[in-house]
């Protein structure tokens, strides 16, 4: 309570100086043997799902880390989230950011901000305040701008493509007996997306002996897919990239090519990201027309998080973990590691003690280590393809991972 | 130039605000300062075309975005400063303006704006299909004054005031010059205006071409706050829709609208989104929008307009209050001259025209007529309704091409001509429904008729008080056009016809709705222009007052010229009984 007041005294009296307020309030946290974390998340507009689901993984692990003892370096100091509302827009992203470095002065780290674009924005402003942020977002931009206090957890758009194509063409060896020739891309023209096929077309294909036979890209939300399915089906090839972002796309293509009979594995449908794993894809569509789907996507609930997946399921009533639950969980042990590393609540010295950090084998991202390099990039990053199993998408790769084995759908 | 006196208040408003936001220190509230002036000038932009015009633009993020991406490609590809890239934007968005306005214009009311909503939208898919999904502006550590990228947050809000400051003094400049007057007269009557002489279609493209260099230049500027540039976060729905949001919340049509709807509605949603967002998510658009519609409701004008209207009922302007008192604030028309006018039959011609058709699909409204109109002549056309009278006035001043046939002025053929053009040749013209420009006052809308001959404004007002005297309305030239009688209203159309100093006066129906004495007074106004050298036609289909003031008639019936000729001769033809009453009543005719 009475750190609240402290914030809005600082809010108020508008002519005290930024920098008065800030070696006030950290003196104060000290004190309060409290440490604040940000969350950077969309809790309004139309992706405030996603950055719902992204609280509840930093609530969990908030709890478990308080739970544990807090902060050991810090005389167990407990950790607390700050939650702000990135809104809809990368305006709105950026100006709750400002918010967010100006007002929560005592900040030691935050997480963000869902979409590449809002993060992005949201880095230009925390990045000149020296405040770390970790993000899961994909954008190979966000770390290839030189800036010193952003770090990626998940493996980068164009390294998660080159990563999942030899996975996918061996489980369709192993599982068919012949190796795929033809591909088709259906990719949306959102920017994660657009970045997966054009390293794809730029050479990832051709690496991996696929030939390009249907590149369609399309604007979403799509109306009618009647026109897309038709060149799939008049080109039959051997593989189907589909890279929506948008719920109702993926409907909506899986319905279609239902209906003109390529569906449940005529044509292997292979996605990349999180929108056709979503849990709202089954209030749509049946779990049938879902069965054998796969998706390339960051980070995914997987074998070793089966306690979390209970956790997250009974507290929350989330059916299954998705990379935005999984991934917000690890940040908070990373910024947890790094504070017990820096040994004081300082943004400029936890931003230090991750880059310098070297904590081992990675628990809740796929692969790799928590290690960052020069970039910001998590060493080792992998990435996760998940199937949809009778109703749950689960991770299928890699096997280390692995809750079930992976299906090849029969043809 | 505007007097220094009315950019007062702007200079004190832009002097106070950056006092206040050199006293703030937290970035964050100093980044909603920076965005208030950024969003007001977006409106000023927008405000400067469709406020003034009334062609409504739901596409102003086209430019936006150009500006925007401008700066932000600029600098990636070219390593440009922004100081550099805000002009070029400027630029850029001006020609934006000209290409997008030239074929735009040619759609009106809300045509117009569905148009403007696509081009937005289109560069917005094609910025993605190029693949600017998502594009920052590259950090300089080691020359940030150079490329615009401050370390004290202050100075981006003095940089927007300044625009902001720049754009009020170019809007007030335009608003009290003929551009500004011109811009209003389309507004509120594109028709009258190009009657009046005004080219419409070249005002309207200066009108977007600037307000797209506007607009572009503060795209650019935002780009350089926001850092990130992507097509949705400066082409979307919402950009548009934010200049329109700030411009009609606080006033169309006038500087201080975008200003009080930015400084009002930017920190209202940037707090509700900060103190309510995270407990009640949504909340913020949910009240916003509650917001927007109270002051739809209650001052559907916009702020600027209800707060003046309150103001000056509550204080009279005492100008206004003088004459009230002392005299009647209605038309006095100055005693007739009694000398007769010579009759002008025989003289020399100004105006032909030779066999001018038009159809309506399977309507001839318009067939083969031909007359001519002499010098110093008052020409009634008359005909029961429908014979095609005003059609063809219609084709006479340009509002529509002839089919077929001649309009030669002065032996020149100006037929197919556009209005304005014809108006520049000497013909002047009222309407048989009352065009006025409700919101001005009697003397601004007769200057609108005035810039045809005038070069300097000085000069467009003088035409405009000489042409105000001349119907005999002086008294009341101040008051507005919205509050005036039937007859006034006639009298203010013919002074603005009269103000282009016009040789040929096309009147259509001008006595109609006056009740007896009215018509006289209109009348005599009528015969003392004709004295005074000017060659009239007059439209009319009550014979009565015609048959005093015209030296000559045509008659028109179905389209055709029926007889024509000297008063006594034609209210005799059996013809035109039979046109006005029917056949049984030609036998009753005296004879």
């Amino acid at each position: 309570m009475t750190g609240n007041f402290q914030t809005k005294v600082t809010r108020r009296t508008l002519l005290a100086g930024a920098s008065s307020a800030l070696i006030a309030s950290r003196a104060w946290a000290q004190q309060l043997s409290e440490v604040k974390v940000g969350l950077l998340v969309p809790i309004s507009g139309m992706y405030a799902r996603p950055g719902t689901v992204m609280r509840h993984g930093a609530e969990m692990a908030i709890d478990h880390i308080n739970a544990q003892g807090g902060i050991k370096a810090l005389g167990g100091a407990k950790m607390k989230l700050v939650v702000l509302d990135s809104g809809d827009s990368t305006e709105k992203a950026k100006n709750a950011a400002q918010r967010m470095v100006a007002q929560e002065t005592d900040l030691v780290a935050a997480s963000g901000a869902y979409l590449s674009s809002f993060t992005l924005a949201v880095t230009e402003v925390t990045e000149r305040a020296n405040l770390p942020v970790l993000t899961l977002s994909y954008s190979d931009l966000i770390t290839d701008r030189g800036f010193k206090y952003v770090f990626q957890t998940s493996a980068t758009a164009g390294s998660q493509a080159r990563q999942a194509l030899p996975q996918i063409i061996k489980l369709a060896e192993s599982a068919s007996g012949k190796r795929p020739k033809t591909v088709a891309i259906l990719t949306d023209n959102t920017a994660a997306s657009v970045a997966s096929a054009k390293s794809m077309r730029e050479g990832l294909l051709a690496e991996n002996q696929l030939q390009l036979i249907v590149d369609e890209t399309f604007t979403p939300p799509l109306a009618d897919a009647t026109s897309l399915v038709q060149k799939i089906r008049s080109a039959k090839p051997d593989l189907l990239f589909f890279l929506p972002t948008v719920i109702s796309d993926a409907k909506l293509l899986l319905e279609k090519m239902n209906e003109f009979g390529l569906g449940q594995g005529k044509i292997p449908t292979i996605s990349f990201g999180i929108a056709i794993a979503e849990p709202d894809m089954l209030q749509t569509v049946s779990p049938e027309l879902l069965q054998g789907v796969l998706t390339c996507v960051a980070s995914w609930g997987a074998k070793g998080h089966e306690a979390l997946i209970a956790e997250l399921k009974s507290r929350y009533k989330e059916p299954w973990m998705t990379q935005n639950a999984i991934s917000t969980y690890g940040d908070m042990w990373v910024i947890k590691d790094a504070l017990e590393k820096a040994g004081k609540a300082d943004r400029v010295a936890v931003a230090e003690a991750l880059r310098s950090m070297d904590a081992g084998p990675s628990k809740y991202y796929p692969l790799g280590e928590i290690k960052f390099d020069e970039k910001g990039r998590r060493l080792g990053a992998g990435m996760t393809i998940v199937q949809w199993q009778t109703g749950v998408p689960v991770t299928v790769f890699p096997p280390q991972l692995a809750m079930a084995q992976p299906f090849w759908p029969k043809s | 130039m505007p007097q220094l006196r009315s950019l007062l208040p702007a200079i004190l408003f832009t002097i106070a605000y950056a006092a206040v936001s050199l006293s703030v220190t937290n970035s964050y509230y100093q980044l909603v300062l920076t965005l208030v002036p950024v969003w007001a000038v977006f409106g000023l932009s927008w405000n400067l075309l469709s406020g003034y015009t009334g062609l409504i633009s739901f596409g102003h993020a086209a430019f936006f975005g150009i500006g925007a991406y401008t700066t932000a490609l600029g600098q990636i590809y070219f390593d440009l400063s922004p100081w550099l890239l805000i002009p070029i934007a400027a630029m850029l968005g001006g020609i934006a303006g000209l290409l997008i306005g030239f074929p735009t214009f040619r759609l009106q009311g809300h045509y117009f704006a569905l148009a403007m909503l696509a081009y937005p939208l289109a560069i917005l898919y094609v910025f993605e299909w190029l693949g600017f999904q998502e594009v920052t502006l590259p950090m300089k550590r080691d020359a940030p004054i150079a490329y615009m990228q401050f370390g004290d947050p202050r100075l981006y809000t003095l940089l927007a005031l300044a625009i902001m400051l720049a754009t009020i003094v170019l809007t007030r400049i335009i608003e009290q010059s003929r551009f500004g007057m011109a811009l209003l007269a389309i507004k509120q009557n594109e028709a009258a205006a190009e009657a009046a002489g005004i080219n419409t279609l070249a005002w309207k493209l200066r009108a977007i071409t600037l307000s797209g260099a506007i607009a572009a230049a503060i795209g650019a500027f935002y780009a350089q706050v926001l850092l990130v540039v992507t097509p949705q976060s400066v082409f979307g729905m919402l950009v548009s829709a934010q200049a329109l949001t700030v411009a009609m919340f606080g006033g169309v049509g006038t500087v201080w609208g975008p200003v009080i709807g930015s400084v009002i509605l930017i920190p209202l949603a940037e707090i509700l989104h900060a103190e309510a967002g995270d407990r009640f998510p949504g909340i913020q658009g949910v009240i916003f929008g509650f917001a927007i519609i109270c002051v739809i409701l209650v001052a559907p004008e916009g702020l600027f307009w209800k707060l003046r209207d309150l103001l000056r009922k509550r204080f009279p302007r005492k100008a206004n209050a003088a004459p009230d008192a002392s005299q009647p604030a209605t038309a006095t028309v100055t005693p007739l001259h009694t000398e007769p006018r010579k009759r002008a039959a025989g003289s020399e011609v100004v105006l032909e025209v030779r066999n001018l058709s038009r159809s309506f699909g399977g309507l001839k409204a318009v067939q083969n007529v031909s007359f001519k109109l002499h010098k110093n002549e008052i020409l009634g056309i008359i005909g029961p309704n429908g014979a095609g009278k005003t059609t063809l006035f219609n084709l006479l001043n340009g509002f529509l091409r002839p089919d077929e046939g001649e309009v030669l002025i002065d032996g020149r053929n100006m037929s197919g001509e556009r209005p304005h053009t014809i108006c520049e040749a000497g013909i002047g013209r009222t309407f048989q429904v009352m065009r006025p420009f409700l919101r001005m006052s009697i003397l601004d809308n007769v200057v609108v008729g005035a810039y045809v001959r005038a070069k300097t404004e000085d000069e467009a007002r003088k035409l405009a008080a000489d042409a105000v005297a001349r119907v005999g309305l002086s008294d009341v030239a101040d008051r507005v056009a919205g509050e005036l009688s039937t007859k006034e209203l006639r009298l203010m159309e013919l002074a603005r016809a009269l103000a282009g100093q016009p040789r040929i006066l096309l009147l259509d129906e001008t006595l109609a709705g006056l009740g007896h004495g009215e018509a006289d007074e209109v009348v005599a106004v009528i015969r003392q222009l004709a004295r005074d050298g000017i060659t009239i036609a007059i439209i009319e289909h009550t014979m009565q007052a015609m048959v005093r003031l015209v030296d000559s008639f045509v008659v028109l019936d179905h389209g055709a010229v029926i007889t024509e000729g000297e008063p006594e001769v034609v209210t005799r033809d059996n013809r035109v009984i039979e046109a006005y009453l029917g056949k049984k009543w030609v036998a009753h005719a005296p004879h």
